[in-house]
């Protein structure tokens, strides 16, 4: 099935959306002037947005994102934040660098810098001239993989700071924390995480990179992260995304792997009142290895949606892909995830286990794993499940004295444990079975931590 | 006896003319039972015969509807019990086949088990050293390797570690009324052994036990008071233990023959 139809300038509910959003750019561009260092990267990006358009909900893979709030934001970064309220952010764990970013910009004086021998560190400020910019690394064409990354493009046409990392071949793991925080109401601006991580073959990173409000502010997150591997080379990601319930984030993360990298991207998403999180690998070198773990927790009105494509480009590449996603109340949660195996990717090994858990009798959980083979001789499984909790866990927990509450919570934390349990950094783990504990709105369970 | 109170207090368990139904099927039809403080009862009978359907009737199982009968437990009407509330004032369910719970912690759900009949018993919170040291101490008792503990709740417990998990639970809520629904079901001679152990080990004046057993075997070693005989549905006998003897010579037949 071909999932994704095109999009055209012209369709009469796009046109004066797009039509706003190149004007305002038009505007945006004037004020950077001739000391933009990308000026390139935004017109091509400018252009791609004229000719295919941003995403709609007509179109089977984005039926679930919240879109209608881009017809109110503002797509010009919001400038220089307020830093008014310093937020509190979580704490620094062990051996870890920290930057943090404010609505894409790097905040001086809240940072820990990383050891200039292990890593080099490129912080751009584009707008104040420094050149080169960083690399979106999006897939072209009318593509799926392209059409998925659209909002990649706001980010590359509006995009005004960001970080480049990379990391030579070492035998210890670079540390690295990322906290992007949105502060800006999104009638003011656009906050634009961005990112690109490089690893020289047999470099290794561990990066923890999460996504925070700032304030109480309804901001408008469109971020962009781009992830190349190198030969040999070990990244372990972790994404965890919470901003408050009042933000809208659309996420896209491009990644392509060398022979036999390893990629753990582990993502939990608790936050935000919409989040879209588009995830696009490609496992381009001989046995590329990626281990690909999500976990969503939906509440009230929320949407947590998410799309994976995964590419199998080449022989004996291995995928491990998870995902548990909880919707209560009226939440939306929703994960699609696809492997496509070309015809080079003979021997691919693939392993898909998704499973969805309503627990709101208004609540929707949509998880739908997807193959596309072309060629002989693979090992392809995949496993999904949605469904409400299992009548007879229940019942056991009851009969021994706990409460209805209790026992449900403890069940919905079971769920998530497939994915937890792969974090390996134990303080971090921590961090986020607190952080679950407290959605699920679980003293008890926070005891037992 | 069983069947008349000698001191004026209730029986701890009175069950009388209790149907049920599961899945709109009638499954018992009738059952009265009386329970004394301190007593040890067997219910036997052919599979089929209702003797799960009372165990997880007593429990409160949902699906379970009882449609007529009643069943008083220390004087009040455990039917209006939630099973929750059944488990906090004394009720234990082993399970026969008991499920496993991937990711809930063994020892937490212990703990939360615990803490929530000591709260309705208006006591504090238990000791974090003291549960440990009693746990060890349960454990060692069961011949469980402590390495269980730290596992989810029965995930990837062999079905004899199952049934002593089971009884490991029992031991550390200890429980005013103990119904075990099979507990002895598909253990080796050594198993079973060491279950009995732990279910003889809670025998008091105070507590009492139902046990749900197919075979005689699980009461050579843990001796009851009175043996009953249901089939479809009814008490069709009661006796003491050689009535648990014949059945094993005679099998269910004859008393099915008598019932009918």
């Amino acid at each position: 099935m071909n999932t994704s139809a095109k999009t055209s300038v012209s369709t009469p509910a796009a046109a004066p959306l797009i039509q706003r959003l190149l004007e305002e750019y038009a505007g945006f561009a004037r004020t950077l002037g001739p000391a933009d260092g990308a000026t390139a990267r935004r017109r091509a990006a400018i252009a791609a947005i004229a000719q295919t358009g941003l995403p709609s909900t007509r179109e089977e893979n984005w039926r679930y994102a919240n879109l209608r709030p881009l017809e109110r934001q503002r797509f010009t970064p919001p400038g220089a934040a307020s830093t008014a309220a310093a937020p509190t952010l979580p704490a620094n764990l062990a051996e870890f660098a920290r930057y943090v970013f404010i609505d894409g910009l790097l905040s001086a004086g809240a940072s820990a810098a990383l050891d200039a021998s292990r890593a080099k560190l490129t912080l751009h400020d584009e707008a104040a001239g420094e050149s080169g910019g960083i690399g979106a690394g999006l897939a072209t064409g009318d593509g799926e993989a392209a059409q998925s990354q659209r909002f990649a493009l706001l980010n590359d046409a509006f995009a005004t700071g960001g970080l480049a990392i990379r990391v030579p071949a070492g035998t210890t793991p670079v540390r690295l924390e990322l906290l992007f925080l949105a502060s800006a109401e999104a009638a003011t601006g656009t906050s634009y995480p961005r990112l690109q991580i490089s690893l020289d073959p047999g470099a290794s990173l561990v990066l923890i990179e999460r996504h925070l409000s700032a304030a109480a502010a309804a901001s408008f997150v469109a971020s962009a992260v781009n992830v190349e591997l190198g030969r040999e080379a070990i990244l372990e990601h972790y994404r965890l995304q919470d901003l408050n319930g009042r933000c809208i984030l659309f996420d896209t993360l491009s990644a392509q792997l060398a022979q036999e990298a390893q990629y753990r991207l582990h993502a939990i998403g608790s936050g935000a009142l919409s989040s879209r999180s588009t995830v696009v690998v490609r496992l381009a070198g001989e046995r590329a290895q990626l281990t690909l773990a999500v976990a969503a927790l939906g509440e009230r009105t929320q949407v947590q949606d998410t799309f994976a494509r995964v590419e199998h480009a080449a022989p004996r590449a291995r995928t491990v892909e998870t995902f548990r996603g909880i919707a209560a109340d009226r939440s939306r949660v929703a994960f699609n995830g696809k492997v496509v195996v070309g015809n080079g990717a003979a021997g691919t090994d693939s392993q898909q286990s998704l499973r969805g858990l309503l627990a709101g009798p208004e609540a929707e959980i949509d998880v739908r794993p997807q193959l596309e083979i072309y060629t002989d001789d693979v090992r392809c499984s995949h496993g999904a499940t949605a469904g409400k909790l299992d009548d007879n866990m229940l019942f056991y927990l009851l009969s021994r004295g706990l409460s209805q509450e209790t026992a449900q919570r403890l069940l919905k934390w079971a769920f998530l444990e497939d994915v937890v349990a792969q974090i390996a950094l134990p303080a971090l783990r921590r961090q986020i079975e607190e952080r679950l504990a407290a959605g699920l709105r679980d003293d008890a369970l926070r005891e037992l931590l | 006896m069983s069947t008349t109170s000698t001191t004026g207090t209730p029986p701890l368990l009175s069950i009388e003319d209790l149907q049920a139904r599961v899945e709109g099927k009638e499954i018992l039809k009738g059952v009265t039972l009386t329970v004394a403080a301190g007593e040890v009862h067997a219910i036997m009978g052919p599979n089929g015969s209702g003797k799960s359907t009372l165990a997880h009737v007593l429990a409160g199982r949902p699906g379970y509807t009882v449609t007529a009968g009643s069943v008083r437990y220390q004087g009040r009407d455990l039917l209006a019990l939630a099973p929750e509330e059944r488990a906090r004032e004394g009720v234990f369910l082993g399970f026969q086949y008991p499920v496993e719970i991937p990711g809930v912690n063994n020892v937490y759900l212990l703990k939360a088990a615990l803490n929530a009949a000591r709260k309705q018993r208006g006591l504090p919170e238990v000791d974090a050293f003291d549960f440990l040291s009693l746990v060890r101490e349960k454990m060692k008792l069961m011949r469980m390797d402590e390495s269980l503990l730290s596992r989810g709740v029965n995930e990837g417990f062999s079905g004899g570690e199952r049934k002593r998990n089971e009884v490991l639970q029992m031991l550390v809520l200890e429980p005013k009324l103990a119904i075990l629904d099979e507990t002895d079901s598909g253990l080796d001679i050594d198993a079973l052994k060491v279950v009995a152990g732990g279910v003889n080990s809670l025998r008091s004046p105070q507590r009492s036990c139902v046990l749900v057993t197919h075979y005689q075997r699980l009461l050579e070693y843990v001796v009851p008071d009175f043996v009953h005989v249901l089939v479809r549905g009814r008490i069709a006998r009661s006796g003491d233990r050689t009535l648990a003897r014949e059945l094993e010579q005679r099998g269910y037949d004859f008393i099915a023959g008598e019932a009918a």
